[in-house]
């Protein structure tokens, strides 16, 4: 979809529709567009919007969901700010403002044919769980597709009954691990302990014509792209959804500058082949 | 010969057409003794030989601080109305202009931000052409005269030479006639900088002066005031700020002036910060000034104004890793 002219500045009014709370600081919310955008509202996994709350502000959001097509949109929000904590408190029904879809996305048909690695750290799993499903509505066009999702605790770990749905398909893979467990893993999954890199070791996610989709705190790239080229994986197939505080969203305002590259218009999905080199991008 | 000698004594009528066609303003001094592009109520006002005023004419056309957008419960978001008057914009210094050329490129881009094409639309542009101090080296990097003006206005022996650069200069031009006669002035001697040529060309190649000691030395002195953003006649960063009425329930969405050089800048939500220390600022800013960003890319934003150089309250000047890599280069 590409923008209309006044979405640069104008929020697109939506509903929130449902309110489903992940872990103590993270909830989901389900919106659909109001006035006709929905059917209008497309978007790629990997792209994001800008979510207004009324009295509250603006903030960049991931879209978490499956791209239906629907009007619908998913997004994970945790509660962070001042505008993220005003969000919490709306109830289903409530109004919030929508500009966007924005930003780049994953290119999914870019990947047919190939097996496809998601490392998702913490709130990191929101895009990626957009791409996965994306992945899984044209399974037929990829190779093996492997999610690995690290949090930080088990009351941390997001999406628990999906992961538990997941966990049972068998044209997927699905690897959880936590920093530290002083509980039990919930329900119906199996958990590892341990850092992300430490379980990419163990397994064998078979390198040979690959893509990796990365989403996570920086330190999280610093170490996994490194174990990602270490097993094999070349710069340009590694997927990097990086984290700005987008203002504007369309690349004027220059808050989100990776190198010469804006995260909002040129991203926020970059090969790591383009970042590397330039300081400051993770 | 053409037409379009316009002597001294002929200014204030000239004046006079002009304020008959909006808003006019130009270089004047406050009373506090700062030149500034102000309302211009008589021609005698005017500070011709002005060296440059301490904000920028960006302001024209991005308010420091201005509404974006109001929130309602009753109207929902909506994008102001607020009315864009015509405005006259006297005086402009080549660098003034390619600076207004520049923030064009960004604003009128693919997408075209509806604020700023309104007012551009709505503003008149008459350059005038200046003579260099110590701070500023334009050069060629304030590419000829023309760009961006409507009509130019070079100082030549008692009065000025005219150019209309766009129909709506031209039509000037024409309400101007009657005091125009015949001029015969020597073309103006190129002005060349060696500063200019040395600053493309370490931009052509992407230099970066990563090993330069400067950039700790300047970090280290830096106040992060600020000045050398306000004053800069391309620096357009803004923030987006939120502010919430005391109903709790209906707000103002404003656009503010930012700072690439504020700790701010590179924050992210939680507190994470991509710009921490000063000396990735300074990185930032260089970045954005010679290298460009986004559709900006390669192009080089500086238009050798001067004012950064003159209002740094610790003299930073970011020409030094230029004039550095020059020495070097030099055996």
């Amino acid at each position: 979809m590409t923008l209309s002219r006044d979405q640069s500045l104008l929020p697109v009014p939506a509903r929130v529709r449902g309110v489903r709370e992940l872990s103590a600081d993270t909830t989901l919310y389900l919106l659909s567009m109001e006035g006709g955008e929905g059917e209008r509202f497309d978007f790629t996994p990997g792209q994001f919007v800008q979510l207004s709350v009324p009295a509250g502000g603006e903030a960049p959001v991931s879209l978490a969901g499956p791209p239906r097509g629907d009007g619908c949109l998913e997004l994970c929000v945790r509660r962070v700010g001042h505008v993220t904590g005003m969000l919490h408190r709306i109830l289903p029904g409530g109004r919030v403002g929508v500009r966007g879809p924005l930003g780049n996305g994953f290119p999914l048909n870019e990947w047919t044919g190939r097996n496809i690695l998601l490392i998702a750290g913490g709130l990191g799993i929101a895009p990626l769980r957009s791409l996965l499903y994306a992945l899984l509505m044209r399974r037929g066009e990829f190779g093996e597709i492997t999610l690995m999702y690290g949090a930080r605790e088990p009351a941390a770990i997001l999406f628990k009954e999906e992961l538990a749905d997941l966990s049972s398909r068998r044209d997927m893979h699905l690897f959880l691990t936590v920093d530290f467990a002083t509980e039990e893993a919930p329900g119906g999954l199996t958990c590892n302990t341990g850092l992300l890199p430490t379980l990419l070791r163990g397994v064998n996610f078979g390198t040979a014509d690959t893509v990796a989709a990365l989403c996570g705190p920086p330190p999280l790239y610093r170490c996994v792209v490194a174990e990602l080229q270490g097993a094999g994986i070349p710069a340009e197939r590694i997927y990097l959804s990086l984290e700005r505080r987008m203002k504007c969203g369309v690349g004027l305002c220059c808050h989100c500058a990776v190198g010469d590259l804006f995260c909002c218009s040129d991203g926020p999905v970059f090969r790591y082949s383009d970042l590397q080199g330039v300081s400051g991008a993770l | 010969m053409a037409r379009n000698f316009l002597g001294h004594e002929s200014l204030a009528p000239f004046v006079e057409i002009l304020a008959g066609r909006g808003e006019l303003h130009g270089p004047v001094l406050t009373d506090d003794g700062v030149m500034t592009f102000g309302p211009v109520r008589a021609a005698a006002e005017l500070q011709l030989g002005y060296r440059r005023t301490l904000i920028p004419p960006k302001k024209f056309l991005l308010h420091p601080c201005e509404p974006i957008l109001t929130y309602a419960p009753d109207t929902g978001y909506r994008l102001p109305d607020s009315p864009v008057p015509e405005i006259i914009l006297f005086g402009l210094h080549p660098c003034d202009l390619q600076g207004i050329a520049y923030l064009d490129r960004v604003f009128l881009g693919d997408i075209p931000d509806p604020l700023y094409r309104a007012r551009r639309s709505a503003l008149t542009l008459v350059g005038l052409s200046c003579e260099p101090d110590e701070f500023c080296f334009c050069g060629d990097l304030a590419e000829g005269e023309s760009s961006a003006c409507d009509l130019f206005m070079r100082q030549v022996a008692g009065g000025f030479e005219l150019e209309g650069m766009t129909p709506q200069g031209t039509a000037l031009l024409e309400m101007v006639a009657p005091y125009l006669t015949e001029g015969d002035s020597p073309p103006p001697p190129s002005r060349t900088c060696a500063l200019a040529d040395t600053i493309r060309q370490a931009a052509a190649r992407g230099e970066r002066f990563g090993e330069s000691p400067l950039w700790g030395e300047f970090a280290g002195r830096c106040l992060s005031c600020g000045a050398c953003s306000l004053c800069c006649p391309t620096c357009y960063c803004f923030d987006i700020r939120e502010n919430g009425s005391l109903d709790g329930e209906s707000a103002t969405r404003l656009r503010e002036w930012d700072n690439c050089l504020f700790r701010a800048h590179g924050e992210v939500a939680g507190g994470g910060n991509f710009r921490k220390s000063r000396v990735e600022r300074f990185h930032y800013r260089y970045q954005h000034k010679y290298l460009g960003f986004g559709p900006t890319r390669g192009v080089v934003s500086c238009v050798g104004c001067g004012r950064c150089r003159e209002v740094c309250p610790v003299g930073i000047d970011l020409l030094e890793l230029f004039k550095e890599g020059d020495d070097d280069a030099q055996p």
